[in-house]
């Protein structure tokens, strides 16, 4: 029924070293910038654990295996988001949790309906997909890949956060919802197209209004959120959408946002310690607090938004063309939320680091750690370096050879 | 073919290097330039017999393919031609400029993107490159006289967006082709009504790009704040060439619009009232940056209307159009640059009385403003007139076709007024007191302009022989034969027609009541300053023309502004998404919050802590128990 049941393929092994990588620049930003002396010993189990259920369920194939290191994973965000035990971050780390688990519990009574049926938690064993039992995965899927209407503790949890865990649960624990609906339904043997119709509507609709929040809100963690709301719509999309160009897109689409949105997440922790702010009209003309930082900045936001020689704009490009395929107005759904991916991203780095009047400007801000701007530097340059040479990782999830 | 990877690698090869090497980023610089120049000459000259087409890889079934015919031939050696000229005189007119290190790199950058874009052979390559445009688009904006960031996000959101677009329609025309490697040579019908839009779509794009309406306005604002070579490089030539380049593609090589009509008509009407309306805009302006920026607009809608024709002829004007286009508008903006340099300043109220100051920019200024107004025997005449025999031409297969011909006219006579106003403004007329130092800019900033002006009178003297012969008609392929023969009949007509556009502007106008000030000089000596006559002023009875103050004010109010309504439509989304459908889900939630809470409250209710209630509950739910097991 259960035993260490990992198995090895392409996607596995590229989101794997995709969330190592990640949970390495956290702990080299944590190593520096964390100096609490109470309980940092919590700080670092909690990131290895988040890595660690990661790296588990991207190589896992037992569901119930898969619902465990979820379930580590949901607990080590808990801890994470309370890390500094103030009130607010107190609730924000129950409201997490109580969602996280309430969703997960419906999806463990999925995976129940699916032993049942099938006798087997292997995922390559499993062969009727009950439709009860796939509406109640996908709650769990929905609220882990944080989807509208079930996004409702990733704001608060992405405001709580410590910055070198949350570009850990921004890289790695956001995706492990995704990762299971590529391994479970994608490509599975699950055969209802109304269900995968409405999934990829469910998605576009979610980034699409995730986009707009993040216009609209000031505070720069919730636009993170938003943002990564709008992002893992593509995601979503992408899986729902399937066939070689979907699957191809969602996991390069992973990729991409995890490295783009974990550099982003350092870049305002670096801000903030820096300024001691944290709404984006009470700060501009960072530019000239840290040119390297806005570079990078500019080449991660770049990435989001999905400008060539970034990886974005190939992982876009590939999700847009899996959406095509099915009907033209998933594409055309898709666009307009990169539309407003765009706006939002054009918007946050323009208050940031210009702002209307940068020529009068007083700036007040200590100097910014190097530690952070470096690791945000090195996400950028990873970044920009797979999206000029795109066709190396494209050519091993294709392919599986190097 | 090794030259095609070195256009497109040298540039930023060697910028890069230069970046890095800041003590001999100007030899590197030149290496750079140089050498894509000498390969883009062997292209050019390569793709005059040949095509050039090869694999450089391919991966998910998409090929990465590099493609060169004659137009693309044609349109490297231009992109290179214009960066050299563009970096000889930034080099004077940048030196010092805050951030100048960065401008050359995105000078190089933008090179390197743009030959990329002309020599992919593969409508997905291309969008690689082409997006790479809008990154080197966006820090080179930042590179401002003055501070110019609200101006680059205004270009990036309106270029981003519609690249966005046009992404979605070649995704579309992909899929609905069935080839994602659907070569640029081959043409496909409008079978599908799916293809059309996906033709809409890309045009989008290519437009915001060539800068027409309604996605030009990024170019006015950004006019204000930004250098004289930036203008030049980016919407000046760059963006003309490649916008032209894709327009071809589209309309004639992948698509072949006169196979369809209404498109066909889309588009004239697009190049018309981009002509007639920018063309009002640039009359109206007080600043020479700005008129010359609505300018540069007004004249794209000549290359679309002439691609919209359909006709060899008005297709061959429309890219000898272009051609001279970013031959005249570089000069112009390069001498505004130059008086800029000395002046610090280009509003035209505090300009004038400089042609003696400045001999050498007078002679490019004049010779350009009054190639772009089409005086002959100046080359944009000629391009014009090619146009305007194409839109002939249509006449039996549209009814309205007239209506463009008077469009293209009356624009023709605009762009007169406004050529003549900015002569006068800046080089004639009285001049202001504190510009009587002014001297000539200097050298390594006249030649470049000088080279463009001398470009602009030989391509005009020997239009046949030299660029229509050797350039234009070998880069499409077309054999017209003795180009836009001179009809005497057709000649007569259009100086009719001219006379009574003539007379209705002038019936129309307050030009038969001449605009009286009267000057009151209460005793005291009237100092010259004081009734200094500046060239706006001269020209503000334009302005009080009931129906060009209104379309001014509309458009200064942003009501052509795109951008306004794209923020606008997005910030509705937004504010729905946030303030309701957001707000509902979070109370949807906090109700269920509440139930638990009061759920919870209620069973503490029956916690009395007396022994009693707790034995009654236990005999109740034996009770229970024994009922479900004898049941």
């Amino acid at each position: 029924m259960i035993g260490l049941d990992f198995f090895v393929d392409q996607y596995g092994i590229f989101l794997s070293v995709i969330f190592i990588f990640i949970g390495l620049m956290s702990l080299i930003y944590g190593l520096a910038t964390n100096r609490e002396k109470g309980h940092r010993l919590e700080f670092y189990i909690m990131l290895f654990l988040i890595v660690g259920s990661g790296v588990g369920v991207a190589l896992s194939y037992n569901l119930l295996l898969m619902y465990i290191l979820w379930e580590i994973s949901t607990f080590a965000v808990w801890r994470a988001v309370a890390y500094y035990r103030g009130d607010g971050e107190i609730s924000a780390s129950t409201l997490t949790f109580l969602v996280n688990f309430a969703a997960a519990t419906l999806m463990l009574i999925g995976f129940s309906i699916l032993y049942l049926d099938n006798g087997t938690f292997n995922l390559t064993e499993i062969i009727v997909i009950n439709d009860t039992a796939a509406i109640l995965i996908l709650i769990g899927i929905l609220t882990k890949s944080v989807t509208i209407p079930l996004h409702i503790w990733l704001a608060p949890a992405y405001n709580a956060i410590p910055s070198a865990i949350g570009a850990s649960l921004a890289g790695i624990a956001e995706n492990l919802g995704a990762i299971l609906f590529l391994r479970l339904f994608t490509m599975g043997n699950y055969g209802a197209p109304g269900f995968f119709n409405t999934v990829a509507w469910i998605a576009i609709i979610s980034s699409i209004i995730g986009g707009g929040v993040a216009l609209r809100v000031n505070k720069l963690r919730s636009l993170l959120a938003f943002s990564t709301i709008s992002q893992l719509g593509f995601v979503i999309l992408a899986f729902a959408v399937g066939g070689t160009y979907g699957i191809l897109g969602g996991v390069l689409y992973i990729a991409a946002h995890a490295l783009a949105k974990s550099g982003l997440f350092y870049g305002v922790g670096v801000i903030e310690d820096a300024t001691g702010e944290d709404d984006m009209r009470n700060v501009a003309c960072l530019l000239r607090l840290s040119p390297v930082l806005a570079v990078s900045m500019a080449m991660l936001v770049g990435s989001i938004i999905g400008f060539f020689p970034m990886l974005g704009f190939f992982s876009k490009l590939t999700v847009v063309i899996g959406a095509v395929e099915k009907t033209a107005y998933f594409g055309i759904g898709a666009i307009v939320a990169a539309i407003f991916t765009l706006l939002y991203n054009a918007r946050f780095y323009h208050e940031l680091f210009f702002g209307e009047r940068c020529d009068v400007y007083k700036l007040r801000a200590k100097r910014p750690s190097y530690t952070g701007v470096a690791v945000a530097f090195i996400l950028a340059i990873v970044s920009l370096l797979l999206g000029i040479f795109f066709y190396q990782p494209v050519y091993y999830l294709t392919t599986g050879g190097l | 073919m090794n030259e095609i990877y070195y256009v497109i690698v040298a540039p930023i090869f060697f910028g890069l290097l230069g970046f890095l090497i800041n003590r001999l980023r100007t030899e590197f610089d030149l290496v750079a330039f140089i050498l894509t120049l000498w390969y883009a000459i062997r292209i050019f000259i390569a793709t005059r017999t040949q095509i050039i087409s090869y694999n450089v890889a391919s991966i998910i079934g998409i090929d990465f393919r590099f493609y060169a015919d004659s137009l693309a031939g044609f349109i490297v050696l231009f992109n290179a031609i214009f960066a050299i000229l563009i970096w000889l005189y930034s080099l004077r007119a940048m030196s010092k400029a805050p951030r100048e290190r960065a401008y050359y790199l995105y000078v190089a950058l933008t090179l390197s993107a743009a030959n990329g874009v002309v020599l992919s052979g593969n409508l997905i390559f291309l969008l690689l490159f082409w997006n790479v445009l809008v990154f080197s688009l966006y820090g080179m904006l930042q590179v401002g006289k003055v501070y110019s960031s609200p101006a680059a996000r205004k270009a990036i959101t309106i270029i981003g967006v519609s690249d966005y677009v046009m992404m979605l329609g070649i995704v579309i025309f992909l899929v609905r082709t069935g080839n994602l490697n659907f070569p640029l040579e081959n043409t496909v019908l409008f079978t599908d009504v799916w293809l059309v839009v996906s033709y809409v779509m890309i045009l989008a794009g290519v437009l915001a790009k060539l800068g027409t309406v309604p996605l030009h306005t990024w170019i006015p604002e950004a006019s204000k704040v930004l250098p004289a070579s930036t203008l030049a490089f980016i919407p000046g030539s760059l963006d003309k060439l490649l916008g032209f380049y894709l327009l071809m593609r589209i309309s004639y090589h992948i698509f072949d619009i006169t196979k369809y009509v209404p498109l066909q008509l889309t588009l004239m009407i697009i190049g018309s009232v981009t002509i007639i309306f920018m063309a009002l805009m640039a009359l109206l302006q007080k600043d020479a940056q700005r008129l010359l920026a609505f300018s540069t607009v007004s004249q794209a809608g000549y290359m679309v209307l002439g691609v919209g024709t359909g006709i060899p002829i008005a297709i061959a004007g429309a890219l000898f159009h272009m051609l001279n286009n970013v031959f005249y508008k570089s000069a112009l903006f390069l001498s505004t640059g130059s008086v800029d340099y000395r002046t610090k300043t280009t509003d035209l109220d505090s300009l004038g009385g400089l042609g003696v100051k400045m001999p050498y920019t007078l002679f490019t200024f004049v010779v350009a403003a009054l190639a772009l107004s089409g005086v002959p025997p100046l080359n944009g005449f000629y391009s014009k007139w090619m146009i305007y025999q194409g839109i002939i031409e249509m006449s039996g297969k549209i009814d309205i076709w007239f209506v463009f011909l008077i469009c293209a006219m009356f624009g023709s006579i605009l762009t007169l007024a406004y050529s003549l106003k900015l002569i006068h403004s800046i080089f004639l007329g009285e001049r202001p007191k504190e510009l009587s130092k002014v001297r000539e800019a200097r050298f390594e900033m006249v030649v470049p302009a000088l080279v463009l002006a001398l470009g602009c009178i030989a391509f005009g003297i020997f239009a046949q022989a030299l660029p229509l012969r050797h350039l234009i008609l070998p880069s499409l392929g077309y054999d017209i034969g003795e180009a836009g023969f001179w009809s005497p009949t057709l000649a007569t007509v259009l100086i009719i027609v001219g006379i009574i556009v003539g007379v209705i502007v002038y019936l129309m106008g307050t030009a038969m009541k001449p605009r009286r000030t009267r000057v009151f000089v209460g005793g005291e000596i009237m100092e010259e300053e004081a009734a200094r006559m500046t060239g706006p002023n001269f020209y503000s009875s334009v302005n009080s023309v009931e129906m060009l103050k209104k379309t001014y004010d509309f458009g200064e109010g942003g009501a052509f502004d795109f951008y306004n309504y794209l923020r606008g439509a997005a910030g509705g989304i937004a504010i729905v998404s946030r303030d309701v459908i957001d707000r509902i889900i979070t109370s949807i939630y906090r109700i269920i919050g509440r139930i638990a809470t009061i759920v919870g409250k209620l069973t503490s209710l029956l916690h009395t802590g007396e022994l009693y209630t707790y034995v009654g509950w236990i005999f109740l739910g034996g009770i229970v128990i024994l009922l479900i097991l004898v049941f």
